[in-house]
């Protein structure tokens, strides 16, 4: 049996849970939430951590070095680490619109990073 | 920099080596002034209250003691300077506050015995009086010793504006040059730095807190000096108006002193705490910043802590800290001949113009010949400061320059101007703009303005950005290029 | 460009000034003008490059910079003049405005009505006292996260954080993700100042310590930060004996907290609230003098953006109706914070229409009643300082107000007998 702890987002009071997981990795029980989207949300965060990712690129812009971007929907929490490395290499070359794509499909994940904001030539 | 030479070697661009070197550019004499730091008046200067022409000087006034004639005899001399300087002077007056018949007393027995010596002025005024003419301070005080004369400068700009004078006048002047060697020669001194050798003949050993380490460089040790740290609160433009006199009260305890005083920017300076410290320790220590703080309330109780817009320390150099520190340094040397140390430690720039007089009749002792030079012009023009300007003058100068259009530290309304001007006259760190422009020193501190003032800084310099210091050497402001960690990881 | 006949003038055009400028063209006003002293509009949200803006504005979880295109692109559709890179110096008791740029110069304006949506600035090092020598190194958060996201520079690989506040909070994952250690995140209270949902996907998902109930007592390094001296505190924020240990780091964050921007404000002689930093408004966003409104983060420090917008909204909305002369309903009845509340806003009120209103609490408190004299009250399972409290209140009751002033206040919970 093993205990891991996740604080809850949907609210002011931020509970402070814990899951017991069986070794088939089945949540067996939650304590510490005080409302049941509470225990919603903190069962969804253990089974599927997702992030929206944002940072910065690299622009071949001199006067504007660097383009906010994001991933269009959610990536797992795991995989921050790795998207950073990957954007590393990612040159934006101006012009680039709002919501265009800069590197589609990060890590396979079917999930497309695009432009925050406007890259002017 | 390689071999120079050259008559009359000043060590030091504080206060009081800027104002030897005016002094000598008066002269057909061939001077150098050495400045270890990236700007002027960095050192013992700017820990400074900004205060002139110290009331407190005339009334503990004793003939016999060299700083308080040197004070005295700067009195008259300090406004022209600041006018032909073209740098701030400003009249404010100083009350002394009277809390009890014990401290009357005092205050009249040090006004008779300033009288006796010709050093009048000082008036007593009644708590009416006093609250009419400040209606902020304590109701503790049942009256005050006023003193009109005293006035607030800005010594940095003091000091800046010297060296302009100076340099205009032919003295060569080295910023981020560091004196690590002097050997003594038949009727020369080799004075080696970090960026080359000086040939001279005289030396004016102006180091401010490094005077007696310069003066054992030639084993002149005439004197030991103690290094006092002294502490100095920031209120913000605000509070401008909340008081019009420099007040002071006498100090509750041994080692401090307390002062309010509005400064030329329109700020209110308070400052406390004289006390022994490690020299180079320009830490602020957490006790002084709230004793500090706690005095300055008794002389306005009104003052919130949010006000505190910033608040530094810094170090006076004291001859004698046992006897009074009314004792300075302005001497020949007794063991080596033309080599001249001048430390004053407070009040180092209320002093400066008589000093400066002083050391340029003990260079003429010592041997230097001091023939007029004909060209010498007093007048110092300061660069515009824009939002000082009346609107008619404000649109010629930006319809000349646009950069005076551009707004880059919103707090002081600082333009891209007067930054890049302020870098034609030598700022090359982030410190140097702010001292000269102002820009970093309003209420926010530099949060807006330093990426802009960085920006402007690497342009004008042709380097990039990483290489923009705080204050010159090491202190760089930005250590990594954007993604050269993440690199580094792959 | 014609600057005669201005209707409405805004001054800023971040998510506040973008807001009301839109809105008060919406509302009727033919000539409306941003200024705006940075190169493009969208303030602040250049920087912002991370989400959570707009979830309730536009349903939608968005960057910064996509809330601020949003704005943008309206505010051009709408054909607001705007001017960039100008800077306004003074504002006068009557509304005339001195504004300097490059191109033109010193202009002075003469618009009908004023915005004031100046945003805030950080609090600095000097304002917290913070001991120690004064080395390269050390930044309010809001200026690393303008280095490290817009200009391209980290500014140091070994960063301690002071103050749990969402921006500290949001840099830390900001300068973790850009490579660099962040070795803790030190806040005095004990709780953390930002939201929690930054608390968990900025601190927690990187591992990053947060030390509560801990503050920084020194900082050392004399040319560049070494280090930092940190220590427990007491209930009184007092540091504790034997507690202190040093923090090797070349870079220091301070998130300690902002300020209302009200330089320009004070010059207009309007009436600022001691317990907000910002302007005193009614419930129009009027300010003390007639036809200068404000909205945004310069009246009060906003939690979301979208909270920002809107009520700027209400400004411009105000903005334009004094434009076009019309009436604005002069009752005022004043709000009193009470019990645990560090400020309401607006400050005054008129009980003939439906008003929505903002407060914060002092301390964190737990199961308590939200009350308004008689006519409100409200059970919460919590307040804290960090999430502000809206309390929508409608004309009816309202009308129940007798007095000419009315205390809303927390009823801490009550004991069990």
């Amino acid at each position: 049996m093993v205990e891991e702890n996740i604080v809850c987002i949907g609210c002011p009071l931020g509970c402070r849970t814990t899951l017991r997981i069986d070794r088939h990795g089945n949540v067996v029980k939650i304590t510490g939430y005080k409302c049941k989207e509470g225990r919603q949300y903190v069962l969804e965060e253990y089974h599927n951590p997702v992030r929206i990712f944002t940072t910065t690129v690299l622009t071949e812009k001199s006067s504007r070095p660097l383009l906010p971007v994001r991933t269009n929907r959610p990536i797992l929490k795991s995989r921050l680490k790795e998207a950073t490395l990957t954007l590393v290499r990612v040159r934006a070359k101006p012009p680039v619109r709002v919501g265009q794509v800069i590197l589609p499909n990060l890590l396979n994940s079917g999930v497309d990073v695009v432009a925050t904001d406007g890259l002017l030539e | 920099m390689a071999q120079m030479e050259t008559e009359v070697l000043i060590i030091g661009g504080g206060v009081l080596g800027a104002a030897v070197a005016r002094e000598l550019s008066r002269y057909k004499v061939d001077a150098i002034l050495v400045e270890k730091e990236a700007d002027f008046g960095w050192g013992s200067t700017k820990t400074n209250m900004c205060i002139v022409c110290q009331g407190g000087d005339t009334l503990e006034f004793r003939p016999e003691y060299r700083r308080s004639k040197l004070v005295w005899d700067s009195m008259p001399l300090m406004e022209p300077l600041c006018q032909e300087l073209d740098v701030p002077f400003k009249k404010v007056g100083e009350l002394a506050l009277i809390r009890n018949n014990e401290e009357l007393s005092k205050f009249q027995k040090l006004k008779s015995r300033a009288e006796k010596l010709g050093l009048g002025g000082h008036q007593f005024i009644d708590q009416d009086t006093l609250r009419q003419m400040e209606p902020n301070v304590t109701r503790e005080a049942i009256g005050a010793l006023y003193d009109p004369h005293i006035a607030i400068v800005d010594p940095v700009r003091l000091t800046i504006a010297l060296i302009e004078n100076a340099s205009q006048n032919g003295v060569n002047v080295m910023r981020e040059t560091q004196v690590v060697r002097i050997s003594q020669e038949v009727n020369q001194f080799k004075v080696e730095t970090n960026r080359g050798s000086v040939m001279c003949r005289f030396i004016v050993n102006a180091a401010g807190t490094s005077v007696d380490k310069i003066a054992r460089l030639v084993n002149s040790d005439d004197f030991v000096l103690y290094p006092i740290r002294g502490y100095v609160g920031i209120l913000d433009k605000n509070l401008g108006g909340f008081i019009k006199h420099e007040i002071h009260m006498r100090p509750d305890a041994p080692g401090q002193m307390n002062i309010l005083t509005p400064s030329v920017h329109g700020n209110l300076f308070f400052g406390t705490t004289m006390q022994p410290g490690v020299r180079g320790d320009c830490s602020v220590k957490g006790r002084i910043a709230e004793i500090g703080f706690q005095n300055a309330r008794k002389i306005v109780p009104d003052l919130s802590e949010r006000d505190i817009i910033h608040s530094f320390a810094g170090f006076l150099m004291f001859r004698n800290w046992e006897v009074g520190w009314h004792e300075c340094v302005v001497q020949a040397s007794q063991k080596v001949p033309r080599f001249i140390s001048i430390c004053i430690g407070y009040p180092g720039v209320s002093a400066a113009p008589a000093a400066a007089h002083e050391v340029t009749d003990l260079l003429r002792r010592e041997g230097l010949k001091l023939e007029t030079d004909e060209s010498f012009s007093p007048f110092r023009k300061a660069s515009p400061v824009f939002n000082e300007l009346p609107e008619e003058q404000q649109k010629e100068l930006i319809a000349k320059n646009p950069r005076y259009g551009h707004a880059v530290c919103r707090c002081e309304t600082v333009s891209e101007g007067e930054i890049v001007e302020a870098m034609r006259h030598g700022a090359t760190t982030l410190d140097g703009v702010k001292f000269r422009t102002r820009a970093g020193m309003g209420r926010c501190q530099g949060g807006f303005c330093t990426p802009r003032v960085v920006k402007i800084l690497a342009r004008e310099l042709g380097l990039s950005e990483e290489k923009i210091t705080k204050k010159g050497r090491e202190s760089r402001l930005l250590l990594h290029k954007s993604k050269e960690l993440i690199e580094a990881q792959i | 460009m014609n600057y005669s006949d201005i209707d409405v003038a805004v001054i800023g055009s971040g998510p506040a000034g973008m807001a009301a400028a839109i809105k008060a063209k919406e509302e009727g006003a033919e000539h409306v003008l941003i200024l705006e002293r940075q190169e493009q509009l969208g303030g602040l949200l250049h920087q912002c490059v991370h989400n959570g803006f707009g979830l309730f504005y536009f349903g939608q979880d968005l960057t910064g910079p996509e809330y601020g295109h949003r704005f943008a692109e309206k505010v051009k559709d709408l054909g607001i003049q705007v001017l960039l890179e100008t800077m306004v110096t003074r504002i006068s008791a009557d509304r005339q405005i001195t504004a300097v740029n490059n191109r033109e110069g010193v202009l002075c304006l003469m618009p009908r009505s004023l915005v004031l949506a100046m945003g805030c600035r950080e609090r600095s090092r000097g304002q917290l006292n913070l001991p120690g020598t004064r080395p390269a190194g050390i930044f309010t958060a809001g200026t690393a996260q303008r280095f490290v996201n817009v200009e391209g520079w980290i500014p140091g690989k070994k960063v301690v954080i002071l103050g749990s506040g969402d921006i500290g909070m949001i840099m830390a994952r900001r300068l973790t993700l850009e490579g660099a250690e962040v070795k803790a995140v030190v806040e005095i209270l004990p709780y953390i100042g930002g939201l929690t949902r930054n608390e968990v996907q900025c601190l927690h998902d990187f591992h990053i310590p947060l030390l509560l109930e801990h503050t920084i007592t020194e900082t050392h390094g004399q040319q560049r930060l070494e280090a930092v001296t940190i220590a427990k505190v007491n209930k009184d924020k007092k540091p504790v004996n034997g507690s202190h240990q040093m923090i090797e780091c070349d870079t220091l964050l301070l998130s300690v907290g902002l300020i209302p921007e009200n330089e320009l404000s004070r010059m207009a002689g309007v009436a600022l609230d001691p317990l907000t930093g910002g302007p005193g408004v009614d419930q129009w966003r009027e300010t003390s003098v007639s036809g200068i409104f404000a909205g945004g983060n310069v009246v009060h420090v906003h939690d979301l953006v979208d909270e920002v917008s809107w009520e700027a909204e209400i400004a411009g909305t105000s903005a334009a109706r004094f434009a076009k002369k019309e009436e604005l309903e002069k009752e005022k009845k004043i709000l009193k914070p009470g019990r645990n509340i560090r400020y309401v806003v607006p400050q005054t009120i008129s009980a003939q229409h439906d008003v929505t209103l903002y407060a914060r609490v002092k301390d964190m408190e737990e199961n308590v009643t939200l009350k308004m004299g008689d006519i409100f009250s409200k059970s919460l399972r919590v307040v804290k300082p960090g999430e502000m409290l809206k309390i929508d209140l409608s004309r009816s009751q309202l009308r129940q107000l007798k007095d000419d002033a009315v205390e809303l206040s927390i009823e801490g919970a009550k004991r069990r007998q």
